[in-house]
């Protein structure tokens, strides 16, 4: 039987059936610094997914209430694409940490909206995932099962610092709260060797494949994958706890998947990264 | 006088030829010209408008003989971050087969009908899809 495949990283903000305005798009292209990034149609992403024998994606909004006013996608547009493609579609909720009504609209969004997950983006929000105030966050997360897709590493988006998604801020919260299920996306690039202990030490952290910043995809996964880190640690180590994710539409989500396939891995070994421990990383029936 | 119109196309492979005539002549008859020509322009630099036989062997063929000249795991200096885009350059083997297959063709229009030659087919050559691609038609000539 095949295996699921699923790209843990997809950005919503720019399909047509979210009935985006010119104004919002621009605000959508200027806050994820994709400044050409054009609106199309879901059936465009399912082209591509299909192509790429891809079945379902993960939907990531972005909730910038208390920097910028605004949302790129928000999580009532999630649920709205799921309810339509709940076959292709698992919408994750996203919540400005710094808003005062934060808790409620975790809540809303896990309680009333069925959203599977939550998406924090620690430099675009301000943040430091330590900092005490992230608790109840956590804990809500916890009390609903749901788990955390945490931005990791450098972003490439505009007002971005890099210091508050270095992955030692990530150590104190995998470390209380152990039941937390939490990805720390990008390998945390360019922290690979840090992204590695933290997952040697916490099996409740997870990374995903969104990483391609120099040369093409083979060619930075053979760099980051056999040179930065040890050629083996995925295969013998870290086999449950990477995610396929493409980052589309900023990165190359065939040439990506392309570049994993190709890659010297057990087929069981490939079976979880492509899909199987996304749906660890869920917790639940999608 | 001059006629503009464009469609677009939703591809669904990394790279095929997909025959366009059909929805080419349609705009040539929206255009209501009788005697004139067509241009058939692609928007897009990763994109091709060729003209050859529609025979599925061919289009392999083409596609076999792009992939020779432009193949995936070749070293291009077009692979690093855009910044203007926020991107990825990904796709310079997606340039170069644009480049070959050019951006362009032209038709005769004769009693309000394009004059294809009886094998001729044209075609969007798609060299990084699958995406949404547009084709501009510019139909000049007279009703």
């Amino acid at each position: 039987m095949k295996s699921l495949v699923i790209d843990s990283h997809v950005h919503v903000g720019f399909f047509e059936e979210m009935n985006i305005s010119d104004q919002q798009h621009v605000y959508n292209m200027n806050m994820m610094g994709l400044y050409k990034t054009g609106l199309e149609s879901v059936q465009g992403l399912f082209n591509r997914c299909d192509y790429a024998g891809i079945d379902k994606v993960i939907l990531l909004p972005m909730d910038l209430t208390t920097t910028t006013g605004g949302c790129v996608g928000t999580n009532e547009q999630v649920k709205k694409l799921v309810e339509e493609y709940p076959e292709r579609f698992i919408g994750f909720a996203s919540v400005d940490p710094n808003r005062e009504d934060a808790l409620e609209v975790l809540e809303y969004a896990f309680k009333d909206l069925k959203l599977k997950g939550l998406k924090l983006h620690p430099s675009k929000q301000r943040f430091y995932p330590d900092d005490p105030k992230m608790d109840e966050i956590y804990r809500m997360c916890i009390k609903y099962n749901r788990p955390v897709t945490f931005h990791g590493g450098m972003s490439v988006e505009p007002d971005t610092l890099s210091k508050y998604a270095h992955p030692m801020r990530f150590e104190e919260t995998a470390y209380r709260f152990p039941e937390l299920r939490m990805c720390i996306a990008h390998f945390a690039w360019p922290w690979v060797q840090e992204m590695c202990m933290l997952m040697l030490k916490y099996s409740n952290v997870y990374t995903d494949t969104a990483l391609l910043y120099f040369d093409n995809a083979p060619e930075f996964y053979h760099q980051v994958f056999s040179v930065d880190m040890g050629p083996r640690w995925i295969e013998r180590t870290f086999r449950h706890q990477v995610m396929y994710g493409s980052d589309d539409p900023r990165l190359e989500q065939i040439r990506m998947i392309d570049a994993i396939r190709e890659m010297p891995l057990r087929k069981s070994t490939l079976d979880m990264i492509l899909g199987q421990n996304a749906l660890a990383f869920i917790g639940s029936e999608v | 006088m001059v006629y503009q119109g464009e469609f677009d196309i939703l591809t669904s492979q990394y790279n095929q030829f997909i025959p366009i005539g059909d929805k080419v002549a349609q705009e040539v008859e929206k255009s209501g010209i009788k005697s004139g020509v067509v241009y058939v322009i692609t928007a897009h630099t990763t994109t091709g408008i060729t003209v050859n036989e529609k025979l599925e062997c061919l289009e392999d063929d083409l596609l076999d003989l792009l992939a020779g000249f432009a193949p995936e795991d070749g070293t291009y200096y077009h692979a690093r971050f855009l910044h203007s885009y926020g991107a990825m350059a990904g796709n310079p083997t997606g340039h170069m087969k644009s480049m070959i297959t050019g951006n362009h063709c032209v038709f005769p229009i004769v009693d309000g009908k394009m004059k294809l030659g009886a094998a001729q087919e044209i075609y969007l050559g798609e060299f990084d899809g699958p995406q949404d691609r547009t084709i501009r038609i510019t139909v000049m000539g007279e009703k």
